[in-house]
């Protein structure tokens, strides 16, 4: 397919605003600025796009359901804090090419009629936050954002929150928190923060990769955006691809794509004589998939159904080489330290599978710790707070089905099989 | 130490705040930043400043300060170098990375060398997948690294100073 998002995009050199305008950029909102705001959520509902951030909550539904009469102020979040192990999509749009951000997040805005957007930034990506500001300012200059936007009586801050790290910052109710210089745990889901969010306002919160796919859907139409995904999804999307691959790296594809042509044609497959051992589809919150799962379409329901989630749509790809038990105490090791430490299962749980897990890995587990493991994932899932621990024991829980021949071996012989190999193969 | 221009950032920050949202305790993250590039790291005087700015407590600060894994609240070297181990970048290599970066440097991950010159952090995923293994060196990405070319930036930032 023609690149979309990733058309003008370039990290080294990013378009200022004379070329991004040169290139065709900006013109959306004319096109936006021509239609009631009620219309453009219409376009995006029709055009079946969904949240790229990991959830896949259809975004123009999102925007319906906040409400043509939520009171003023309202707020557009554009979620930029990516750090979703494996996925690296957001950084390529915010340094190679922030004026498509501002360009999606004015149209965005205008059709939820906010008056200020908050772009939240991750502070590892400080760097590409400063060029945001840049760019703004620029916009800024030139009457794109402000004040009456080319006299269409729309007025619009944009503002970047520049954050210092924290995986859960990411979750849209700590980021509200994070933002009013409160501890970023998560906030209770009632008030919803459509009606009650940034500063007890309407506020609405989407991925970035989701927004910059609006102003194209307004330039092209629904259909387009429609006819653009393949097997069933919708719309161009951004896969990232990692691991065990030849060339890991960002591929922009039709929504639909499938694993298979996504690792072995795109990411040039895996290391000569090596064989898949499984993949996660969707950042490290997601379930582990299997070689079987190869021609799944990259797809929000699809993916579903396979067991797992599209989460972001980044696949990390193990081979023979890799242990999934140390593969799986990573991942698990990770929600742990990232807790945010507020509800007890959490704080508590994730850190006690680590520990478990820690001595499987070693070869020090014992045969009832696999049904421990289960038992534990069960409580935490289903006694969090928020959805990060359920998110966090999603690929524990797929290990231990998908690779349970691994684990009983590491406890039946006392050892990582791997660390055998790998020593006799150095 | 140039508290007179660090006041001058904060204030315009403080001033930036629209009236929609008047609270104070909204400039508190980015107090602790411009505290921090003035100061290497957030000590007990900034953290006192930011209470004083926001009105918080000196707990609810620390309550934050502590929260942020980029916010400092012990002296760092003049050069961090932060290691990404998360999953993309453990399959390629990164936790041998931490062993030789640790042995490197002579202390314990997460100390300063002692001529002061750098810190390692292990770090959660940097979103550099695509270039794993992955660090940032004073905020700039690196990647792939292996085993000499890590070796080879320690010794520049030594040199460096």
């Amino acid at each position: 397919m023609e690149a979309v998002l990733t058309r003008h995009l370039d990290p080294n050199a990013p378009l200022g605003l004379q070329a991004y305008r040169a290139a065709g950029g900006y013109r959306s909102l004319d096109a936006a600025f021509d239609r009631k705001p009620e219309e453009i959520i219409e376009i995006v509902e029709a055009a079946n796009l969904r949240g790229r951030g990991g959830a896949g909550f259809p975004c123009g539904l999102k925007w319906r359901l906040r409400g043509a009469d939520a009171p003023h102020p309202r707020y557009l979040i554009c979620n930029l804090d990516e750090s979703e192990p494996g996925t690296f999509k957001d950084r390529y749009l915010l340094y190679g090419g922030p004026h498509q951000i501002i360009e999606a997040a004015i149209v965005s805005a205008y059709a939820l009629q906010a008056e200020q957007v908050v772009i939240f930034v991750r502070g590892e990506y400080a760097k590409g936050g400063n060029g945001l500001k840049c760019a703004i300012e620029e916009a800024e200059r030139a009457g794109l954002v402000g004040s009456n936007i080319r006299g269409s009586g729309f007025s619009l801050q944009i503002k970047v929150h520049l954050s210092s790290g924290r995986y859960i910052c990411g979750e849209e109710t700590a980021m509200t928190n994070a933002i009013e210089g409160r501890r970023p745990n998560p906030r209770p889901k009632i008030p919803r923060q459509s009606v009650k969010g940034l500063w007890d306002q309407p506020t609405t919160s989407n991925n970035v990769e989701t927004l910059v796919n609006v102003p194209h859907i307004l330039l092209n139409g629904a259909n387009w955006f429609r006819d653009v995904g393949v097997n069933g999804g919708c719309g161009p999307k951004l896969f990232c691809v990692s691991g065990m691959v030849q060339r890991p790296g960002l591929f922009e594809l039709p929504c639909g794509t499938p694993a298979r042509e996504l690792i072995f044609e795109h990411a040039g497959g895996l290391a000569e004589g090596h064989a898949l051992l499984g993949f996660i589809p969707g950042g490290a919150s997601t379930a582990f998939l299997l070689p079987k799962h190869l021609d799944v379409p990259m797809d929000f329901d699809p993916v579903a159904k396979a067991g797992s989630r599209l989460g972001t749509g980044s696949i990390i790809v193990l081979d023979d080489t890799t242990c999934p038990v140390q593969a799986t105490l990573n991942l698990t090791r990770f929600f742990a330290r990232e807790s945010c430490g507020f509800c007890t299962p959490c704080r508590d749980g994730m850190p006690y599978l680590a520990q478990i897990l820690t001595a499987i890995a070693a070869g020090e587990g014992q045969a009832e710790d696999l049904a421990l493991l289960e038992e534990l994932c069960g409580i935490i899932t289903s006694h969090s707070f928020c959805a990060f621990a359920p998110g966090g024991v999603e690929p524990l829980v797929s290990s231990l089905q998908c690779f349970r021949e691994h684990y009983e071996s590491h406890i039946a012989t006392g050892r990582c099989p791997f660390d055998a190999a790998n020593k006799s193969g150095a | 130490m140039n508290d007179k221009l660090n006041r001058q950032v904060l204030q315009k920050h403080l001033a930036q705040l629209p009236a929609t949202h008047p609270e104070r305790r909204a400039a508190i993250l980015p107090m602790m930043q411009a505290l921090q590039i003035e100061r290497g790291y957030l000590d007990d005087a900034a953290v006192e400043e930011v209470a004083h700015f926001t009105g918080l407590s000196t707990t609810e600060v620390e309550e934050l300060a502590t929260f942020y894994s980029l916010i400092y609240r012990r002296p760092v070297g003049r050069h961090v170098l932060r290691v990404c181990d998360s999953v993309c970048c453990s399959l390629r290599g990164a936790d041998q990375l931490l062993v030789v970066a640790e042995k490197y440097s002579g202390v314990p991950l997460g100390k300063v060398t002692p001529d002061g010159a750098f810190s390692v952090l292990p770090s959660i995923c940097l979103g550099l997948c695509d270039q794993a293994p992955a660090a940032l060196v004073d905020g700039e990405a690196v990647g792939p690294l292996d085993e000499a070319a890590l070796q080879a930036l320690l010794q520049r930032l030594q040199v460096e100073g």
